[in-house]
């Protein structure tokens, strides 16, 4: 039998597929496109959207009853690539990247996630075309005026965040500085989500910059060099009380690396998601599957550390499971099923 | 042997996946999930985390759910955490199936020519490779520290073989650096498993955190040729956050004794001095294990180094070297830009 084209076209390049106008082919054709007409109708409907926004709302709803993350954070990458991609001019890659932030710091914020932090300008980053900068810098600049005002607004859902903008701020403009101060001191008494923001950030700046702080300290004679610890360096750091941990990290674009971002907090009991995606491509499904894989392994993890309480031990001593099955490892021996019987050529066994 | 650590004084938390995924056989069943799944349901807020914030902001659009709703809803989680459940334990027999395919494809057999056969087709290698091992229960097949030493001088085999001339090894307990003498000798029957007995090839282990070099498996004192084939590291958790603690203790020290002034200490001094403690930086980290966790590896070291890790896979194997290589062929980098 022969397929119509909208289901070969998977198949067949596209030159043939073109030359070849059945009537079948023009029929499918026609109610694909009378369809795709409705989608965007539908899609249109402020109906679809409510209900969209509706469904979404449960699903937060569900994930928020289990264990979430307390820090999130993102690297996010492949802004070019998709304006290439989708044949954008650079600048609206890099604005449908700010989209995507804004639109996922809400989810997370309803999720429960206390701490979002995004890398949005590297040190490095400085090395592109000064064009480029320029872009991101004013970019930046109205993205950091438009949260603030949503911030402060108590009917927007991102009412009650802090914003912190984190890094070398000595390397901004003079402009930007005001900016920033001014939009961190907006919206300082948030409470229950922080956003961290980091504009000329490295990871190892912000090692560094600690290690500067702690040695000043104790040139002042405040802190004595021997009571130095792990913990202290990490107080100094950029991200406040979240500089010593990172539930997750999740870079997108497919590079697998760091880029000298969040080392400190990374290189010990965090979980670090590389995906494919481009970070405007990134939206909510896709960040909520990645949670929703992280509440289930926190969920097994934190069972099995907590052992067997006796609420449980009730709970599972119901008839239908076998009683007898051992917890915890067994040995490997044991557990191998009965070799037949040993009988020696006289005929002797030992029973 | 010095002593240098105080042996298991800090028990190391994995993220939740790789603690799940790398749990010693029988501590993760099937059954045991769904035991914990079920669990979880009847397990409150309260000793389910510390989320905090939830039950303090009661915004005017942000409702207060009701105990019925709670109940819905928590249903309904588990029902999602079972289905994705189920689709783990799918992708869990896929990748298996997959690591086992790639273990037809890929193997050495002990044979040094193969394994540069591999490597030659590639564009590039790494300059310098790095590995996290990890020990895994004397109970398992390959456990306890004599099967990680049997893991690491095998990787030192293949990277001998791939023409890397730098090699870093991490176990976070710092197990080879304990036992380092036992790891020479390893590393010496393997080698004269791969190249013969007659023509070992020369090698160097180094201990940065004890400062200490050993060649071959002579005595450190023979100062004859010191051209080697590899250099080996070894690392552990204490070349991590707590030696750029220690750096910046005499950093400290140095300033209020007035050797150093403050505006001296830049960037470059203190990767300098890390470069010293610890090694350079490393371009490809392999990890044998199930999902990526770092292990505590040292942070300021892992700036740009690209990261390879198969999924599901607890052995150290071959085809996760060959392929890490092959990755590490087609990446670029680009600083910034």
């Amino acid at each position: 039998m022969k397929l119509p084209n909208v289901f070969r076209s998977r198949f067949v390049d596209y030159a043939t597929r073109r030359n070849k106008s059945t009537k079948l082919n023009a029929i499918t054709n026609y109610l694909v496109e009378k369809s795709k007409l409705y989608i965007v109708w539908l899609q249109e409907l402020k109906i679809s959207i409510k209900l969209y926004q509706k469904l979404q709302n449960i699903c937060i709803a569900v994930l928020s009853t289990g264990p979430v993350p307390e820090h999130v954070s993102f690297i996010m990458d492949g802004n070019r690539r998709y304006a290439k991609k989708s044949g954008l001019v650079v600048k609206k890659g890099h604005e449908a990247g700010g989209l995507t932030l804004l639109s996922l710091c809400y989810a997370c914020k309803k999720i429960g996630v206390s701490c979002v932090s995004a890398y949005a300008f590297s040190i490095e980053n400085f090395n592109r075309s000064p064009q480029e900068v320029d872009i991101l810098m004013t970019l930046f600049g109205s993205k950091l005026d438009e949260f603030a005002k949503r911030a402060v607004n108590f009917q927007d859902p991102l009412y009650g965040s802090r914003l912190r903008i984190v890094g070398d701020i000595s390397l901004v403009s003079k402009d930007l500085k005001t900016k920033i101060e001014n939009a961190e001191e907006v919206t300082k008494d948030g409470k229950d989500f922080t956003l961290y923001i980091c504009f000329p950030y490295t990871s190892r700046n912000d090692i560094f910059h600690a290690m500067c702080d702690l040695i000043a300290k104790c040139q002042n004679q405040t802190l004595e060099s021997k009571n130095l610890t792990i913990p202290l360096l990490t107080e100094d750091m950029y991200l406040d009380n979240f500089s010593n941990k990172c539930d997750l990290l999740i870079r997108t674009s497919g590079h697998m690396r760091l880029s000298d971002y969040m080392l400190w907090q990374v290189h010990e009991n965090a979980d670090i998601v590389f995906t494919s995606t481009l970070w405007p491509d990134f939206d909510f499904t896709k960040l909520y599957v990645m949670i929703l894989k992280w509440s289930f392994f926190t969920t097994l993890q934190r069972y099995s550390e907590r052992g067997v309480t006796l609420k449980d031990r009730i709970l599972f001593n119901t008839p239908f499971i076998n009683r007898s099955r051992p917890i915890g490892p067994s040995s490997v021996y044991d557990s191998l099923p009965k070799p037949p019987i040993a009988m020696s050529i006289t005929g002797e066994t030992d029973s | 042997m010095g002593t240098f650590e105080s042996k298991g004084a800090m028990r190391r938390t994995a993220p939740p996946e790789a603690s799940v995924m790398n749990g010693t056989e029988g501590k993760y069943s099937k059954l045991k999930a769904l035991q914990a799944l079920i669990g979880s349901l009847f397990s409150g807020k309260s000793d389910a985390g510390e989320s905090l914030g939830n039950e303090e902001n009661k915004t005017f659009w942000k409702k207060q759910k009701s105990k019925i709703q709670y109940s819905i809803y928590k249903v309904l989680l588990v029902t999602l955490y079972l289905v994705y459940g189920c689709y783990r334990y799918c992708q869990y027999e896929w990748n298996k199936m997959k690591i086992r395919m790639l273990n037809i494809i890929y193997n050495p057999s002990n044979t040094p020519q193969l394994i540069r056969q591999d490597v030659t087709k590639l564009e590039k290698i790494p300059k310098r490779l790095a590995a996290i091992l990890e020990m895994k229960s004397e109970s398992h097949v390959g456990g306890g520290s004599q099967g990680l030493m049997n893991d690491g001088s095998e990787i030192v085999c293949w990277t001998v073989s791939a023409g890397i001339k730098h090699l870093v090894l991490y176990d976070y307990d710092g197990v080879l650096k304990k036992n380092v003498q036992d790891f020479r000798k390893d590393i010496r029957n393997k080698l004269s498993k791969y190249f013969g007995t007659s023509h070992i090839p020369k090698y160097a282990v180094r201990i940065p955190h004890l400062n200490k070099i050993y060649f071959n498996d002579k005595d450190s004192s023979s100062t004859e040729n010191h051209k080697v084939a590899i250099e080996i590291s070894l690392l552990s958790n204490r070349d991590g956050r707590e030696t750029i603690v220690d750096l910046t203790r005499t950093m400290a020290d140095l300033c209020a004794s007035k050797e150093l002034k403050l505006g001296d200490i830049t960037m470059s001094l203190v990767d300098k001095e890390l470069v010293h403690l610890v090694g350079p930086e490393p371009d490809l980290l392999l990890y044998f294990g199930p999902c990526l966790d770092l292990q505590g590896f040292p942070p300021w070291h892992i700036r740009l180094t690209e990261l390879h890790w198969e999924e599901d896979n607890h052995d150290v194997i071959y085809s996760v070297f060959i392929r890490g290589l092959q990755k590490y062929a087609t990446c670029k980098i680009n600083v910034g830009k």
